[in-house]
């Protein structure tokens, strides 16, 4: 089988596209095939894409389609089988594990569909936690920053719970504000709002839009709502084997 | 990292009990045997007091001679051995000798002192043929068969048990029935006439070339001798000297060991309990090996989402193995913390009679071995978490 998928330019709201910046992710001509013993799965088939800084991208597409594959190369997470990604004007095709987590850890903040809070820390730990991995970073500068993460994302209050003690979309919440403790260049989400219902959604939705406009942060977002992804201001599509514009 | 391992471990309190616990009695018995070992360990490389190479004992039967006519017999019997070429030396003793397992003792008293010691009653020669070293004084000779009071030569303890720091010599102690004897020598080290594995008790020496005491009828002992015999000797003169025997004393019957022989007996019965212990802890500590391995394997597996999520957030592999090795680390620190907290317990109510240095040696070692233990069971598992491949840990859930 092989999965198709094509970028398709759209344009929500606007019909001027809003200042995108300097091109702060470009992937060139990414193809991904996972190799089992029995079959080869195409996940990604030419994709050239450029996310230029202050977007809001969002990416649609049917399951399977490899959406989350191409958040994975995105974030550096894992590598495409061939083709060119270029974070920041530069590529990183040469860089060693070491260094590829210390651009995850200073450039990219990530958000799962189903959180991936660890459930033994604080809030305020797991938003914590990129900041731990990051050299020069003292303990208290890590607690100030943290509390200003959640903060942003209106959880001040519930900094000493436990992840079991919140609801989906407090959680969804706190995983945003790991993202943002990091201050990373690019937001990485994959359907942030997949396990919520439509109203913590648009909650979700309405903190990751109020991100972009008021602090200028760069987010993709994979999503399957389609009321959401026009809120953004390009969506991608792919489909199944096809290409549609 | 630290401060958040430490807050990991706590907030998993309740899944990491069963590890500490796991660790905690694993160091109790490697403590418990460690403290013997190590206090076995001290005694064995303690000086024993005298040599064995060369020397025979004879274990001697009369056979039915009156008890009247056997000091003269005996008295024979070690004149004409002494004569016997290949034969260096030879004194009498009582059954206490060498790795025997026989032993007696008895009070003595110096003044407002008073110490029980092993006592070893032996003929003149014994300091030859057990090459006995003397710190101080002289050993027993013929002309001590006059003295006034019976000489006695003490051992470092006895004299350390006696007179402290304080002159030894010339000393007056009290024995036996209220006898007094006086201290002639001081021997340089300890002796330790049950072996290796004795304590360093004190000891002290009777002259008494006798077989019985005079009045001492009701001694059940049996006449034994102590020979010192040329390097050369063989089995040849083993032979020879049972023959003699039963010749010069009208049909006395003979048995000859040699000290090395009668030693390794005694080892064999010292060391059997040990050998048998440390198999028994070392199949123990085995299972906790294999409980930690299983259960730290288990972990990774069961948090292969979170590796995922810390590689996303900055983490490389060999950061997510010393997460892990760490957090073993962190939970052997908290089952050592309780288990040197009963071990201190040891030396504190004097559960073993060992004393506080080797208690305190044992510890460390069992500390280090159990950290070693457990980073050996986690050097897999955590390479193997340092593997796992984020971007597939993280589709999982
Ligand atoms: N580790 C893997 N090994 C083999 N095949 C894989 C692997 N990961 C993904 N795939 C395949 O790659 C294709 C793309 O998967 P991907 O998860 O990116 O899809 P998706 O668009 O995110 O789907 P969904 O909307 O359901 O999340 C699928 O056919 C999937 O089965
Ligand atoms: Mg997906």
């Amino acid at each position: 089988m092989e999965n198709m998928l094509a970028p398709a330019a759209h344009r929500a709201g606007d019909t001027v596209r809003p200042q995108a910046g300097p091109p702060v992710l470009q992937l060139r001509n990414i193809e991904k095939v996972y190799q089992t013993k029995t079959i080869e799965t195409v996940a990604l088939h030419q994709v050239n894409l450029t996310i230029g800084k202050g977007e809001f991208v969002s990416i649609m597409g049917p399951s399977g389609c490899g959406k989350s594959t191409l958040l994975s190369i995105m974030g550096l997470l894992d590598e495409p089988t061939s083709g060119e990604i270029e974070l920041d004007g530069r590529p990183v095709q040469s860089y060693s594990d070491r260094e590829l987590a210390a651009l995850r850890n200073h450039k990219i903040g990530f958000v799962f569909q189903s959180y991936h809070l660890i459930n033994d820390l604080s809030v305020l730990d797991n938003v914590e936690l990129p900041l731990l991995y990051r050299p020069g970073v003292s303990g208290r500068e890590r607690r100030e920053r943290a509390y200003a993460a959640l903060e942003k994302v209106g959880l001040g209050a519930r900094t000493n719970h436990f992840p079991g003690q919140l609801s989906g979309g407090q959680r969804q919440r706190v995983a945003i504000a790991r993202a943002l403790a990091g201050r990373p260049e690019l937001i990485l989400a994959d359907e942030p709002t997949g396990n919520l219902d439509s109203v913590m959604g648009e909650e979700i939705m309405d903190l990751l839009l109020h991100l972009n406009r008021q602090e200028g942060t760069t987010i993709v977002m994979v999503t399957h709502d389609e009321q959401q992804a026009l809120k953004t201001q390009r969506l991608i599509r792919f489909f199944d084997g096809s290409q549609v514009s | 990292m630290i401060r958040h391992l430490f807050t990991l471990i706590w907030n998993r309190k309740r899944a990491n009990f069963l590890l500490v616990t796991e660790i905690f009695f694993a160091f109790v018995v490697l403590f418990v045997l460690g403290s013997l070992l190590v206090d076995n360990y001290r005694k064995y490389t303690a000086p024993l007091g005298y040599t064995y190479e060369h020397v025979w004992q004879i274990d001697l039967d009369p056979n039915g001679q009156p008890i009247s006519r056997q000091d003269a017999t005996f008295e024979r019997l070690i004149q004409l051995l002494k004569a016997v070429s290949g034969v260096r030396s030879v004194a009498a003793t009582r059954s206490n000798t060498p790795f025997s397992f026989s032993d007696s003792s008895t009070d003595f008293k110096a003044g407002s002192k008073s110490t029980n010691s092993d006592i070893y009653i032996v003929g003149d020669d014994m300091q030859d043929v057990l090459s006995l070293q003397l710190a101080e004084g002289r050993w027993f000779n013929r002309h001590d068969e006059v003295a006034a009071h019976p000489p006695l030569v003490i051992s470092q303890e006895a004299r350390q048990a006696l007179f402290a720091k304080g002159p030894a010599l010339g000393k007056t102690v009290r024995g036996l029935d209220n006898q007094d004897f006086q201290v002639v020598g001081v021997l340089a080290t300890s002796y330790r006439g049950r072996g290796e594995f004795q304590e360093l008790e004190p000891a002290i020496f009777l002259r008494s070339a006798k077989l019985v005491g005079s009045a001492d009828t009701t001694s059940f002992d049996q006449p034994r001798l102590l020979i010192r015999v040329q390097p050369t000797a063989t089995a040849e003169l083993e032979q020879r000297l049972t023959k003699e025997i039963a010749a010069v004393t009208g049909g006395w019957k003979s048995t000859v060991i040699t000290l090395p022989e009668q030693r390794t007996i005694r080892m064999k019965f010292a060391l059997a309990p040990m050998g048998g212990m440390v198999l028994v802890c070392g199949f123990l500590i085995f299972n906790v090996a294999l409980g930690l391995f299983g259960v730290l394997w288990y972990n990774i597996s069961q948090r292969r989402a979170e590796i995922g999520l810390r590689r996303a957030i900055g983490a490389t592999g060999s950061r997510i193995s010393g997460q892990f090795l760490g957090e073993i680390l962190v939970v052997t620190t908290f089952g050592l913390a309780f288990g040197l907290l009963v071990a201190a317990q040891f030396p504190l109510l004097g559960v073993m009679n060992i004393r506080l240095p080797v208690y305190l040696a044992s510890m460390a070692l069992a500390t280090a071995l159990v950290y070693v233990l457990t980073a050996i069971c986690a050097l897999y598992p955590s390479l193997l978490a340092a593997r796992i491949r984020p971007a597939v840990a993280l589709r999982e859930e």
